[in-house]
C-alpha cells in the first residue's frame, strides 16, 4: 500500500466532506442542537424536582455521555450512512471509478482512503459539536438553566467522543460502505440507520421486562451500538442519585469495552470486505451465479449475421401507427416497470420482517393497568399496528418514491421517456401505484401476523371489519397524501437529497408537535400522538368521529392538491432561469394559483372546519378559557371556604346516548355541621350545561355566577344544624365537542356507554371550589407544603363528601340500556321505549356515579358483573375474584355495608377503573381485556385491587394532604397481596410482590423520593411510591406484626375512621396500629425506617461456598447490605426448582439481620447437596436488585 | 417544415449556449455539424421539447412547440446523445414499455412489433436479456429502435452512430434514409462523413451561432480548386501552418501529408490540387467562420462579418496568407 496514494485519496474525499450540503446541514443542526440543549431539555432523570432542589447537571460526563448516545443514533447514523454508503456509488455513477482504477491505485488504498476520509470528517464534526456544547454551556450559558450547569471540565466533553462517538462512527461508516458497495442500492444505505434507530428506540433501549434473564440483558447491552442500553441498565435505570451523576466519571466496565471492541471489529471488518468486493469487481468478477449464467448464455448466442435483404425490409412494412397513449395503459405500463424494479430491491425483503417483528412485538406486549398484559382483539391490534406501522411505511414510501422518481435520471432514460407523449400524471401515478405495493405488502403481512397472533391467543375471534375500517380510513389517506407530498417536493426541488431533507423535516416536525401535545386534529395529517386513536370494541371513535372524518377528508384533499402540484411542478424539460423569473411575476403566479385553487378548496374547507371544531371542543378555545377563568376568579376566595355537608341527594338524570345528550334535575339538602355559620355556599357547575335553572328551598333562585362557580346566599346564614335545599335543572351534550387531538374522555354519554361521576360536575353540581380545574402548566404552582402534624385535628377528605349521605338516583335511558348507579335498584320500568331505573342507597355513600351500557350479566354471591357480550373472556375470573374480595375483605377489614356490589364495563375511551360505593366501573381494557398467563393472573390482580377500594377509598376516605393516598392505593395493593396469598397461594403473592417491586425500582428517583409521610403525589416518582412501595410496606408491616395482630389493628382503624368527620392520614394509621404490635420498640423502629425515613435494602452475596459436613453440607454465605434499612432477612440454600410439579425441591434456611452498609456471614446446614443460595426466598423484604441476591454454589 | 427564430439559450453563469438561431428545416435528412461545445445538444434538446430556451420560437408545420411541447411529443422520435434504460428490464420489455408510452400500435399487435423492431436493429438475439448486460452498441441500437418506432413527423438523432461498428452504422444509415423520405430527420453529429453520406442539407453551429446552412455539394464547390495536398517534413509543418491554412495533416512514413486551403490558388512547391472533401469545407468554415462564395477567394457574406468577429478574423488571416505567398 502506497501511503502517498492513500493520502491523496483521503485528501480529496476529506476536503470534499466539508463542502457537502448534507455535512453542512448536519453541522447547523448540531449547532442549533447544542444551543437548544443548553436549556436543559435533555438531562439525567435524577435529582430533586422541587423548585430550588439539587438538579442533575447537563455538563457532567454522565449527561454528555447520555446525550452522545442519543445524538449519534439520531443524527450521525443517517448522515454518515449517506456519506460512507454513497461514496463509492457516486464514483460509479459519475464513471470516475473507471479512470481511478486505470491508475496504480489499489482497491485497498481506494477503499481505506475513502473510509478514513469520511470517518475523519465526522470526527471533526463531533469535536465541533462538543465544542459547541461547551460554548453554549459555559461561554454563553442559558440564563434560565443555571441550576443544571456544573463547572467546566474538558474531559466531560472529550471522553464521550472517544468512548461513544468514535467506535460508533467506525462501525456505521464501515457497515454503510459495505452495504453500498455490495448492494449498489442507495435505498438500503438510507434505510440502514433508520432500521438501527427504530430497533434501538423500540426494542434495544426500552425492552427490559423484570423477568428478563440478566444474561440476555447483558447480551443485548453487548449488541446495542449506541451504548445507551449499557449506560441505562448499568448506571441510570436504578437511580444512583444526583451527586453521583454530577461528580463522577462514567465507570466503564468489561462489558462496555467488549461492546466497543465489537463495534470496531465490525466496522473495520466491513471495510475489509468492501475492499475485497472492490478488488473482485476490478478483476471483472461477476456478482452472482445468475449473472454468470447470463454471461454464459450471451457467450453462446450472439448477433446474427448481417442480412442485407432483411435489414433492408422497409420500416413502413411494419404498419406502425402512433396515437395518443391511453392514460390507464400508460399507468399500467409504468407501474409494471416500477414493480419489476421494486421486487428486486433487497430492502423490501429485509425491512418487511423487521417491521413485522417490531410492530407485532409492540402490540403483543402492550400493557394496561399495573403493567398487566392486554388481550389482543382485532380492533386493538389494528389500531396498534396502524400507529406503529405508519411511521415505517411512510419512511419506506419516502425512500422508494424518491428513488423511483430519480430512476430515469440515474439510469439515463429521462430524455427518452420524457419525450414520449405519455402524460406526466400517468408517469407519476404509475410510480405511486407501484410504490404503494410496499404499503400493501406490509399491511398484508401485518394482518397475517395479527391473525396468527389472535389464533394463537385462542380467545378472541378474528374479524376483518376493524382492519378494513381502521387501515382503510386511517392509513390509506395518509399514505396517499404522503406519496403525493413527497412527489410534489421532489418535483419542486428536483434533487434526491433536498427531497429527503424537506420530507424528513416535515415528518420530524409533525412528530415533534404530536409528541409534545401541540398538534390538533387540524394539523395531525399523520394521526400521530400518544393517545390520538383510542380504540373501543364497543363503539368506533365515537367522541372524535366527526373530527376524524373531517381530518381524513382534509388529508384526501391534500393528496389531490399535492398530486396536482406534483404534475404541475414535475420538470420533464429543463427550465430556464429567465422564464422562471417571469413565471414568478405576480400575474402569472396568480393565474397558477387560481388554477390550483379548486384543489386547495377541499383541504382548506376541511381544515377550517377542524379548527372551528377544535376551538369549540372540550379542550381548547372557549372551554379552556372558561376553566382558566374559573380558576383565576375563584381560587383565592373559595379554595378553603367552609362548606356544609350534603345531608341528602335526589337526582333524576335522563340520558340519550345516540344524541350524546343528558338532562339532570335534582336537589342537595345541605346542612351546616360546622361550629361556625356559613353565609355563602359555592357550587361548581358544568361548562356544558344549557337551560340552567336553580332553586333555593324550592323557590327559583339566581346565584352569583362567578365563571361556573355558583354562589348561593341563603336568606339567613346557616348556623350549626341549619339546612337548606338547593335544586337544579339543566340539559346538555356530553362531551360537548371534540378533543384537541384524541385521547382520554373521562366522562361521556355515547352510544357505546355512559359514564358520569360525582368527581366532576358532569351530572350534578360539585359542592365547593375544584382546585384542579383550570390549572395549566402556565399557572401551576408547586404543591402546598404541609407540616408533618397537619393530620392532627379535623382534616378534610381527599375527595367526595365529608359526611355520609343517603341518595336517590332515577336514571332514564333507552330501553336497551341497563342504567346503573350507587345503591340498590328499587324500580325498573319501561315506558314508550324508555327505561327508568331508580337507585336508593341502603347505606349512605360519599360520592355518586352512573354507568350505563348494553350488557350481559354475570351474577355472583352478592356481586354482579355487567359486561359487553363481545368481552366474556375474563368474566368468570372477575366474578370469582369479586366474590372472594367481598368475602375476605369483609372478614379482614369490616363487613361490607351495602347489599350489592356491581362491576360494570365501559368503552376504553378512558383507561381507568373507579370504585364507587356499590358501583365499580372498569374500562374494557382493564380486567375484561387483560391477558393472563401461567405466571400472572392479571385479571385477578386488577379486580382485587379495585374491589379493595370499596373499603380503602369509600368506606374509609383518606385525608386531603400528604400521604393520604397511601390509605387508598397503597392499601388496595396491600389487599391484593393478601388476597393473592389467600386465593392463589404464596407463589401468587410472591409473583405480584416481585412485579410491583420491579416497577418501583425502575420508576423511583432517589433524590426526588421523600419519606412516605411526606409524599403528596405531586412529584414524578410519587405514584410508584404510593402504589408499589406503599403496598409493599403495608404488607411488610402485616408480616412483621403477624396476621391476627395486624388485622385486628386494621379493623380498629377502619371502624374508627369510617364514621368520623375527621379523615385519616398515614400517621393516624400508624398510631392506631401501634397498640396491636407485640413489640412496641420494634414497631417504632420499623415505622421509623419505612415510614419516616426511606429505607431501601440492597442485598448482595459477596461469597458463598459449601463444605461437606457429615451426611450433608454446611453452606457459608456472606451477605452485604449495600442499601439502607435493617431488617431480618431469610436466606435459603436450596436444590431443585421450587414450584415445579415433579421436582424434588429441598431447602434449608437461616436468618440474618443486616443494616445498611453492613456485611454478615451465615452458615446454613443442609441435609442435602444445595445448588444455590437465595436471599429472601419468600419475597418478604422490599429491596433493590433482587437478582443479584442469588448465588450458585 | 421546422422553423426556429431567434433561439437563445443562456445557462446560469452566464453561458450563452445558443445565440439567436434562425433556421428552416424542410422534410428530409438535415445534418447539424459543429465542434464540441458548439451548442448542438442544447439545440436538439430544445427542439425535442426537453429544454426551455431563454427566448425565441420553434414551430413545426406552423404549430408552436415551445409553449406546448406535448403537441410535439406524439410526432417525435428522439435519440439523445447520452441515454440509458432500466437495467433490470429485458430489451423486449423495455421497448414494449416505451412503445406503450408512445401509443404505438401495429397490425400484428405490439408484441410482434417489438420483435420486428428488435430484428431491424439486430437485437433479436438479446431480446430476453436484461439491458444491464448490453454492450454500448447494443444499447445504442435499442435506442435507435425506439426512436424510429411509430410514425414520427420529426426525428432527432444526436450522435447516433457513436459506439456502432461500421456494419451497424451502415444499417442505421439505411433505416434513416428510408424514414427521411417524408419526414424531417435531424442528424446531429461531429462526424462530417455521416452528413456527407446522408444529408442533402446541413447547418454548422459554432459557439452558439449558426455559421452556415448549405448543401454538402455547395460546401465542397465553394472551395473547389483551392485545396492542395503535399508532403512536408515534420519540422516544417509549424512554419507551413503559420503561413498557410492547413486543413489536415496526416503522418505517413515519417512525413506529414498535408492539405492546405489556398484561396489564391498559389500553393507552395510540391503541393498539387486535390479533390475537395466535405471535411475540408467544414474545416475551412471553422477557420474562416464562413464559406467562400463560389468564384471568389474571400469568404461569402455570413452572420457576424464585422471587425472582431470570426469571419473578420478569417478574412484577415486569408489576406495575411496571400501577403506571405507574394
Amino acid at each position: 500500500m502506497s501511503l502517498g496514494r492513500l493520502a491523496a485519496t483521503f485528501g480529496v474525499e476529506f476536503r470534499h466532506s466539508f463542502r457537502r450540503p448534507l455535512f453542512i446541514f448536519l453541522a447547523v443542526i448540531l449547532l442549533l442542537n447544542a444551543w437548544g440543549l443548553s436549556s436543559g431539555k435533555m438531562s439525567i432523570s435524577s435529582g430533586d424536582s422541587e423548585v430550588g432542589g439539587m438538579k442533575a447537571w447537563i455538563t457532567s460526563e454522565f449527561a454528555q455521555t447520555q446525550m452522545m448516545t442519543f445524538i449519534i443514533l439520531l443524527y450521525y447514523g443517517l448522515f454518515i450512512a449517506a456519506a460512507a454508503g454513497l461514496t463509492l456509488l457516486r464514483d460509479r455513477e459519475t464513471k470516475v471509478d473507471v479512470l481511478l482504477h486505470s491508475t496504480p491505485l489499489t482497491a485497498g488504498e481506494y477503499v481505506w482512503g475513502r473510509f478514513l476520509a469520511v470517518t475523519g470528517g465526522f470526527v471533526v464534526l463531533m469535536v465541533f459539536q462538543m465544542a459547541a456544547n461547551a460554548f453554549f454551556n459555559h461561554i454563553v450559558p442559558n440564563a434560565s438553566a443555571q441550576e443544571i450547569r456544573g463547572p467546566f471540565a474538558p474531559m466531560n466533553y472529550l471522553v464521550p467522543v472517544l468512548t461513544m462517538g468514535l467506535p460508533f462512527l467506525v462501525f456505521f461508516a464501515g457497515l454503510s460502505m459495505f452495504v453500498g458497495e455490495r448492494t449498489r442500492n442507495p435505498v438500503l444505505v438510507f434505510l440502514l440507520p433508520i432500521a438501527v434507530l427504530v430497533g434501538c428506540g423500540f426494542f434495544l433501549w426500552t425492552w427490559a421486562p423484570s423477568w428478563l434473564d440478566p444474561r440476555v440483558n447483558k447480551l443485548l447491552q453487548f449488541l446495542e451500538p449506541a451504548g445507551y442500553r449499557w449506560l441505562n441498565e448499568t448506571h441510570l435505570k436504578v437511580d444512583r442519585g444526583v451527586e453521583f451523576y454530577n461528580k463522577h466519571a462514567v465507570p466503564y466496565d468489561m462489558l462496555f469495552w467488549l461492546n466497543r471492541a465489537w463495534l470496531l471489529l465490525l466496522g473495520f471488518g466491513a471495510v475489509l470486505l468492501t475492499q475485497r468486493s472492490v478488488a473482485r469487481s476490478l478483476r471483472g468478477a461477476v456478482a452472482s451465479k445468475r449473472d454468470a449464467r447470463t454471461a454464459a448464455a450471451e457467450a453462446r448466442t450472439g448477433p446474427i449475421a448481417w442480412d442485407e435483404a432483411h435489414a433492408g425490409a422497409a420500416l413502413s412494412g411494419l404498419g406502425m401507427k402512433g396515437s395518443a397513449p391511453g392514460f390507464v395503459s400508460s399507468i399500467a405500463s409504468v407501474a409494471r416497470c416500477e414493480l419489476r424494479e421494486l421486487v428486486r430491491q433487497a430492502g423490501l425483503y429485509m425491512f418487511v420482517p423487521i417491521i413485522l417483528i417490531q410492530v407485532l412485538g409492540n402490540s403483543l406486549l402492550a400493557v394496561g393497568a399495573f403493567d398487566t398484559p392486554l388481550l389482543l382483539t382485532p380492533g386493538t391490534s389494528a389500531v396498534a399496528i396502524a400507529s406503529q406501522a405508519s411511521g415505517w411505511v411512510l419512511l419506506l414510501l419516502l425512500f422508494y418514491t424518491v428513488e423511483s422518481l430519480e430512476r430515469e435520471r440515474s439510469t439515463g432514460l429521462s430524455q427518452i421517456l420524457y419525450a414520449t407523449p405519455c402524460s406526466t400524471a400517468a408517469i407519476l401515478w404509475g410510480k405511486a401505484i407501484a410504490n404503494s405495493f410496499v404499503a400493501v405488502v406490509i399491511l398484508a403481512a401485518s394482518f397475517l401476523a395479527s391473525a396468527i397472533a389472535l389464533l394463537a391467543q385462542h380467545t378472541v375471534p378474528i374479524s376483518l371489519a376493524p382492519y378494513a375500517l381502521i387501515w382503510g380510513l386511517l392509513l390509506v389517506p395518509t399514505f396517499l397524501a404522503w406519496t403525493a407530498f413527497v412527489t410534489a417536493v421532489y418535483a419542486w426541488v428536483g434533487n434526491r437529497y433536498a427531497a429527503y431533507s424537506v420530507a424528513l423535516c416535515a415528518l420530524v416536525y409533525t412528530g415533534f408537535r404530536a409528541v409534545t401535545g401541540q398538534i390538533s386534529w387540524a394539523g395531525n395529517w399523520l394521526l400521530w400522538g400518544p393517545r390520538t386513536l383510542r380504540w373501543s370494541d364497543l363503539g368506533f371513535f365515537e367522541t372524535d368521529r366527526a373530527a376524524l372524518v373531517w381530518n381524513r377528508i382534509m388529508v384526501l384533499g391534500l393528496s389531490a392538491l399535492f398530486a396536482a402540484l406534483a404534475v404541475r411542478l414535475f420538470a420533464r424539460r429543463g427550465t430556464d432561469a429567465v422564464r422562471t423569473m417571469h413565471r414568478l411575476a405576480p400575474r402569472p403566479l396568480a393565474v397558477s394559483a387560481f388554477r390550483l385553487a379548486p384543489f386547495a378548496l377541499v383541504p382548506l374547507v376541511a381544515w377550517t372546519v377542524l379548527v372551528f371544531q377544535v376551538q369549540n371542543g372540550i379542550e381548547e378555545g372557549a372551554a379552556k378559557k372558561a376553566r382558566k377563568d374559573y380558576w383565576a376568579k375563584n381560587l383565592k376566595t373559595w379554595l378553603n371556604a367552609p362548606l356544609p355537608d350534603i345531608a341528602r341527594a335526589d337526582v333524576a338524570v335522563k340520558v340519550d346516548p345516540p344524541r350524546h345528550w343528558l338532562s339532570s334535575q335534582g336537589a342537595f339538602t345541605l346542612v351546616n355541621s360546622l361550629d361556625s355559620t356559613i353565609a355563602e355556599i359555592p357550587l361548581t357547575g358544568g361548562l356544558d350545561w344549557n337551560h340552567l335553572a336553580w332553586t333555593l328551598d324550592g323557590k327559583p333562585y339566581k346565584p352569583d355566577d362567578r365563571c361556573y362557580l355558583y354562589v348561593f346566599t341563603p336568606p339567613h346564614p346557616l348556623a350549626k344544624g341549619d339546612s337548606v335545599v338547593i335544586g337544579w335543572k339543566w340539559d346538555g351534550r356530553m362531551p360537548k365537542g371534540v378533543t384537541k387531538n384524541g385521547g382520554n374522555t373521562d366522562e361521556f354519554v355515547l352510544p357505546s356507554g355512559v359514564v358520569l361521576t360525582g368527581f366532576s360536575s358532569s351530572f350534578l353540581p360539585v359542592l365547593g371550589f375544584m382546585e384542579d380545574v383550570g390549572e395549566t402548566k402556565d399557572n401551576k404552582t408547586e404543591a402546598r407544603r404541609y407540616p408533618r402534624d397537619y393530620w392532627k385535628g379535623i382534616t378534610r377528605g381527599g375527595y367526595g363528601a365529608t359526611a355520609w349521605f343517603p341518595a336517590r338516583i332515577a336514571v332514564t335511558g333507552p330501553a336497551e340500556y341497563t342504567l346503573n348507579a350507587v345503591g340498590v335498584c328499587t324500580s325498573n320500568t319501561v315506558t314508550n321505549g324508555w327505561r327508568t331505573q331508580v337507585w336508593e342507597t341502603d347505606h349512605p355513600v360519599k360520592i355518586l356515579n352512573i354507568v350505563c351500557g348494553k350488557w350481559k350479566v354475570k351474577q355472583g354471591h352478592g356481586t354482579t358483573i355487567y359486561y359487553n357480550a363481545a368481552h366474556p373472556y375474563n368474566v368468570a375470573e372477575m366474578s370469582t375474584t369479586l366474590d372472594a374480595a367481598r368475602r375476605w375483605y369483609s372478614e379482614w377489614y369490616m363487613p361490607y355495608p351495602w347489599r350489592e356490589l356491581k362491576l360494570s364495563e365501559f368503552p376504553a375511551l378512558a383507561g381507568y377503573a373507579q370504585g364507587f360505593g356499590t358501583n365499580i366501573t372498569f374500562s374494557e381494557n382493564i380486567g375484561f381485556l387483560t391477558k393472563n398467563d401461567e405466571k400472572t393472573d392479571a385479571t385477578f390482580l386488577v379486580t382485587a385491587h379495585e374491589a379493595a377500594h370499596q373499603w380503602w377509598g369509600n368506606i374509609l376516605t383518606p385525608a386531603n394532604g400528604p400521604n393520604g393516598d397511601f390509605l387508598s392505593e397503597g392499601m388496595a395493593h396491600f389487599s391484593t397481596l393478601l388476597l393473592s396469598e389467600k386465593v392463589k397461594g404464596p407463589r401468587g403473592r410472591m409473583a405480584f410482590a416481585k412485579g410491583i417491586e420491579s416497577r418501583y425500582v425502575d420508576r423511583r428517583r432517589v433524590d426526588d423520593e421523600r419519606p412516605m409521610y411526606d409524599i403528596d403525589g405531586k412529584r414524578e416518582s410519587d405514584e410508584t411510591v404510593i402504589y408499589d412501595r406503599g403496598g409493599w410496606v403495608f404488607w411488610m408491616l402485616y408480616d412483621f406484626m403477624g396476621h391476627d395482630r395486624a388485622l385486628a389493628g386494621v379493623q380498629h382503624f377502619i371502624r374508627t375512621w369510617s364514621e368520623s368527620r375527621d379523615h385519616p392520614a398515614l400517621q393516624d394509621f400508624v398510631a392506631t396500629m401501634r397498640p396491636y404490635a407485640a413489640d412496641a420498640a420494634a414497631y417504632d423502629a420499623f415505622v421509623k425506617q419505612w415510614f419516616e425515613d426511606r429505607a431501601m435494602p440492597e442485598y448482595r452475596i459477596t461469597e458463598a461456598k459449601k463444605v461437606k459436613e457429615g451426611s450433608g453440607y454446611d453452606v457459608t454465605v456472606t451477605i452485604q447490605n449495600t442499601g439502607t434499612g435493617r431488617m431480618p432477612v431469610e436466606v435459603a440454600a436450596a436444590v431443585g426448582e421450587r414450584w415445579a410439579k415433579n421436582a424434588s425441591y429441598r431447602e434449608a434456611r437461616g436468618v440474618a439481620t443486616i443494616g445498611g452498609g453492613e456485611s454478615k456471614t451465615l452458615t446454613i446446614h443442609c441435609p442435602f447437596a444445595p445448588k444455590q443460595v437465595v436471599v429472601d426466598p419468600d419475597v418478604r423484604i422490599l429491596q433493590l436488585r433482587r437478582k443479584q441476591a442469588v448465588a450458585t454454589l | 417544415m421546422l422553423e426556429t427564430r431567434g433561439l437563445v439559450k443562456v445557462y446560469p453563469g452566464p453561458v450563452t449556449a445558443l445565440n439567436g438561431i434562425d433556421l428552416d428545416v424542410p422534410p428530409g435528412m438535415f445534418g447539424l455539424l459543429g465542434p464540441n461545445g458548439a451548442g448542438k445538444t442544447t439545440f436538439m434538446k430544445i427542439l425535442a421539447g426537453l429544454l426551455e430556451p431563454t427566448s425565441g420560437t420553434v414551430t413545426l408545420d406552423g404549430a408552436d412547440i415551445l409553449d406546448h411541447p406535448e403537441t410535439l411529443w406524439p410526432r417525435l422520435g428522439y435519440l439523445p446523445q447520452e441515454f440509458g434504460f432500466y437495467p433490470h428490464l429485458t430489451g423486449e420489455a423495455m421497448l414494449d414499455h416505451l412503445l406503450t408510452l408512445k401509443g404505438i400500435q401495429a397490425p400484428g399487435g405490439r408484441a410482434k412489433l417489438v420483435r420486428d423492431l428488435l430484428e431491424r436493429v439486430n437485437l433479436s438475439f438479446a431480446a430476453k436479456r436484461p439491458v444491464k448486460g448490453y454492450s454500448g452498441g447494443m444499447r445504442q441500437r435499442l435506442g435507435i429502435a425506439q426512436a424510429l418506432a411509430g410514425n414520427p413527423r420529426l426525428i432527432i438523432v444526436d450522435e447516433p452512430t457513436a459506439g456502432l461498428d461500421p456494419e451497424e452504422r451502415l444499417r442505421f444509415y439505411h433505416l434513416l434514409s428510408e424514414l427521411a423520405t417524408d419526414r424531417i430527420v435531424i442528424l446531429s453529429t461531429h462526424i462530417v462523413e455521416d452528413v456527407a453520406v446522408l444529408c442533402p442539407r446541413f447547418a454548422v453551429i459554432r459557439a452558439g451561432r449558426l455559421l452556415a446552412v448549405t448543401a454538402p455539394s455547395d460546401a465542397r464547390a465553394s472551395i473547389a480548386g483551392h485545396i492542395f495536398e503535399g508532403t512536408v517534413l515534420v519540422e516544417d509543418l509549424r512554419k507551413l501552418r503559420a503561413e498557410r491554412m492547413v486543413t489536415q495533416a496526416l503522418l505517413v512514413e515519417g512525413k506529414n501529408r498535408a492539405r492546405i486551403y489556398d484561396p489564391s490558388a498559389t500553393p507552395p512547391d510540391g503541393f498539387v490540387p486535390a479533390p475537395v472533401t466535405l471535411e475540408d469545407a467544414y474545416l475551412v468554415l471553422m477557420r474562416l467562420g464562413a464559406l467562400p462564395a463560389r468564384g471568389k477567394r474571400g469568404p461569402s457574406a455570413a452572420p457576424g462579418d464585422e471587425p472582431g468577429s470570426a469571419s473578420h478574423a478569417a478574412s484577415v488571416l486569408a489576406a495575411a496568407a496571400s501577403e506571405a505567398a507574394r
